[in-house]
């Protein structure tokens, strides 16, 4: 179910009510909103559901062995036995398929044959949000900075539908805590809440699908037919298009959460601001980069071993990753990319200075030069556009909406926050009802600018 | 108003809390929603209602319908629904499709004397009858369309004939089907597409959305997939395989659909399949199948992979419908040594 989706449109309202109406009796409240977030992963597909079902049991059980021991080592073997765990079902589902015939053709080129069925096994939506979650949450236990937690309260962590899909990726000892108590319904952030909806619904449907369907897809898909001007405003297009996407359905997590009472962190802070690949991904995706610091490169080793171990453990950690979003030899480059800029800046560290200007110029375009391999449908194909950045000719794209939506985009990340700071202000002393006619006015203009094919899924729910 | 936290995690919504700014109560948040709710029924409620006539049989689509039945009665009895169209509709990205369409039941038969479906010339291939071939013209424009079954295809095929300098147009409507003209109805935009490209030759991929029930010769409702619905099926191909033909000028490439896992699917998939052999039987120079089935899923028995060049290679997408990339570059090769029988380029 997607949320900006008819069938959305109709779950949330009901469930927002029933949520709390239910809220003050958290014994009718738990099952309630448990039921609720799996119905909603259940229409995408119902079987899935067992899977989701089966993480959870197995974490729970292994919180709760990795409690009871004193042991320092049985808890760390038991932890690791369940992160294997999570991390095989994550293996399976979306690894397998590159894997498996990656392995067949090396076997195949010696003559032998494959000993695993070469086939293709459908991507449970979500699995590498709440397989982390999962994992998240036993690690914290195994590391004493959390109780274990009943088997309702883990089921709706990982269950919850505002971040079931695509995050935010929200640790255990955010959430567990806000199941403690009810939610107070005198204390909800309605303005924010709706501004946040708003805002992604504007994001993901009017600027990333537009610029997708415009400019992005016929670039990314046939760089052969364009020339380098085109081309160059695809590699920004599309730098626009992920931001507006990804933000989007974050904004719309967070405010949906909001409104049910719950906080999530936040995963964006104007990423495309940043003056160095560190920066960039203290603001990018920042519950993914919080995680892979936390449970990959700390665990690595971090920077505490010397100069090379540090660039091997970012190295690791960044490929890891790019693999993370996919199956997919461009993301592995593309995780490479960002592993080489991090070690050359740690390697730098300062030691050339340049104006700030010049460093968010610099940054901002190696970043966009590295969401060519993410974009990608291939190495070759990368190749192929790269190779058609310098192949010379007139403009065909350059036009205006496109060129005022990669600026709505971009720019505002750019300039200080105060105006939105300011606007948030104001709508705060709307009345509820003048907020809720805002929202379904937007809605309109919004539903407007679909095209009848629908709204095509996040781009992170492939991830 | 309470400004002591009452919670343990209320520092987190400090991030929400402005200086003087009004906090708000659940209530607040499910009035508003509801209000944005009751706004978005009379002012769109007959969308919701398209909404669901667009969605495959389900619990989803009942829901949708559930509420879009009422939300549409009640938006069709006020103003606000059409107010709120005029002040949109310059928003919509869609093509503006006119003429007559699939809406009304497709009667194409050309009957000769008592009533017999006449055979003209046009069903004969001249390699059926001994003849040499008609030459071969060069391919200039080339149309890739259909429903998502025709993505990577279209991308596949544009990245080879581009640098030979053709022109590959690319128009791909996901989620539509030839039996539902809910989304589009592709007997208009068959038109619309021949009259705004001209293309030289058109390739189609289309029926993994298909299985809607629709009206079949008598103007009744017919279910799929019985012979009555097949044969309405085969009439609204038919007619779109006249309108991509242009007259005999231009040269039609139909593939039918590869088996799908989905054992409900694969019937629907048969009988489509069936369909559109029998459309194209008026032209069998102008217009030719190119069946995917042996290929692809021998036997119509569904497979993930295939030995591709020698290779062992996955060919399906994961939902067990679509082609992968390989897959798809495996029929970009056939329907481009099917197009060289015809053009040069």
């Amino acid at each position: 179910m997607l949320f900006p989706s008819v069938q959305f449109g109709i779950f949330f309202p009901i469930v927002l009510a029933i949520s709390w109406a239910l809220m003050a009796r958290p014994g009718l409240w738990k099952p309630f909103i448990l039921i609720a977030s799996y119905i909603f992963y259940a229409a995408a597909s119902p079987t899935f559901c067992l899977l989701l079902a089966g993480v959870t049991v197995w974490n729970h059980g292994a919180a709760r062995l990795i409690h009871r021991s004193d042991d320092d080592r049985t808890r760390a073997r038991l932890c690791a036995l369940a992160v294997a765990g999570d991390l095989l079902a994550l293996g399976i589902f979306k690894y397998y398929s590159f894997f498996v015939q990656a392995l067949a053709r090396a076997l195949h080129s010696v003559s032998l044959g494959l000993p695993l069925p070469l086939l293709t096994i459908a991507l449970p939506v979500g699995i590498s949000f709440f397989t982390f979650q999962a994992i998240s949450y036993t690690v914290d236990v195994k590391r004493r900075l959390i109780e274990p937690a009943t088997l309702l309260d883990t089921s709706i962590y990982l269950s919850f539908f505002p971040h079931l899909v695509a995050g935010p990726i929200v640790r255990a000892r955010e959430f567990l805590p806000q199941l403690a108590t009810p939610r107070d319904p005198e204390h909800v952030a309605v303005s924010a809440g709706l501004t946040l909806i708003g805002m992604g619904l504007v994001k993901k449907v009017v600027i990333a699908d537009y610029l997708g369907r415009t400019i992005v897809d016929p670039v990314f898909g046939v760089p052969q037919a364009y020339h380098a001007p085109d081309v160059l405003l695809a590699c920004y297009a599309y730098a626009a298009q992920i931001y507006c996407d990804f933000s989007g359905y974050t904004d719309i997590a967070i405010g949906l959460a909001l409104l049910m009472g719950f906080v999530f962190p936040q995963n964006f802070n104007s990423p495309y601001r940043a003056t160095g690949f560190r920066d960039f991904w203290r603001r990018w995706h920042m519950t993914l980069s919080r995680f892979l610091r936390d449970f990959l490169y700390i665990p690595l080793g971090g920077s505490r071993h010397g100069r090379w171990r540090t660039y091997r453990n970012l190295m690791i950690t960044m490929v890891l990753g790019g693999l993370w979003h996919g199956a997919a030899w461009t993301f592995v480059l593309w995780g490479a990319y960002n592993g080489l800029a991090l070690i050359i800046e740690h390697a730098l560290g300062g030691k050339i200075k340049l104006p700030g200007w010049l460093r968010w110029f610099v940054t901002f375009h190696l970043i966009v030069f590295g969401w060519i391999f993410f974009r990608a449908q291939g190495i070759g194909l990368a190749w192929t556009l790269l190779t058609r950045l310098v192949a010379f000719g007139a403009p065909t794209l350059w036009t205006f909406p496109i060129l005022l939506a990669i600026g709505v985009a971009i720019v505002p990340q750019l300039l200080p926050p105060r105006p939105v700071g300011r606007f948030e202000e104001n709508l705060g002393r709307l009345s509820p009802a003048l907020l809720g006619t805002g929202l379904a006015v937007l809605i309109l203009f919004v539903a407007a600018t679909v095209p009848s094919q629908g709204v095509p899924p996040f781009i992170y729910f492939r991830f | 108003m309470s400004t002591q936290p009452k919670h343990p995690d209320d520092n987190l919504m400090e991030r929400f809390d402005r200086a003087g700014a009004r906090r708000f109560s659940a209530r607040d948040a499910v009035v508003s929603m509801f209000i944005a709710a009751a706004i978005l029924v009379v002012c769109a409620g007959a969308s919701i209602r398209k909404a669901g006539h667009a969605t495959r049989s389900g619990i989803g689509r009942t829901a949708v319908l559930a509420v879009g039945y009422p939300a549409g009665w009640i938006a069709d009895r006020l103003p606000a629904h059409h107010a709120a169209h005029v002040l949109t509709a310059w928003l919509s990205p869609d093509i503006n499709l006119s003429g007559p369409g699939f809406s009304q039941p497709v009667s194409l038969t050309t009957t000769g004397a008592g009533g017999v479906p006449e055979v003209t010339p046009d069903a004969f291939a001249a390699g059926d009858l001994g003849l040499p071939p008609p030459p071969k013209r060069p391919l200039h424009h080339l149309l890739v369309t259909g429903d998502s079954m025709s993505q990577p295809l279209d991308q596949n095929l544009a990245q080879q004939l581009t640098p030979q300098g053709l022109t590959v147009t690319r128009d791909p409507h996901i989620g539509t089907a030839i039996s539902n003209t809910v989304l589009v109805d592709w007997g208009k935009l068959a038109r619309h597409q021949v009259a705004q490209y001209h293309p030289d030759a058109v390739v189609v991929f289309i029926g993994a959305n298909d299985g809607y029930s629709m009206p079949g010769p008598s103007g009744k409702q017919v279910n799929c997939c019985s012979a009555a619905w097949a044969s309405a099926y085969a009439n609204r191909v038919r007619e779109m395989m006249n309108t991509y033909r242009q007259n005999g000028v231009a040269r039609v490439y139909w593939l039918t659909l590869p088996t799908p896992r989905d054992s409900a699917r694969a019937k629907i998939a048969r009988v489509v399949n069936a369909a559109v052999e029998v459309a194209a039987q008026p032209w069998r120079d102008q217009v030719r199948v190119i069946d995917t089935v042996p290929i692809f899923t021998p036997g119509e028995r569904y497979r993930d992979s295939m030995t591709v060049d020698g290779q062992p290679t996955i060919v399906r997408q994961s939902d067990g419908i679509h082609l992968n990339g390989a897959g798809a570059s495996l029929a970009a090769t056939i329907v481009l040594d099917s197009i060289d029988q015809d053009f040069t380029r």
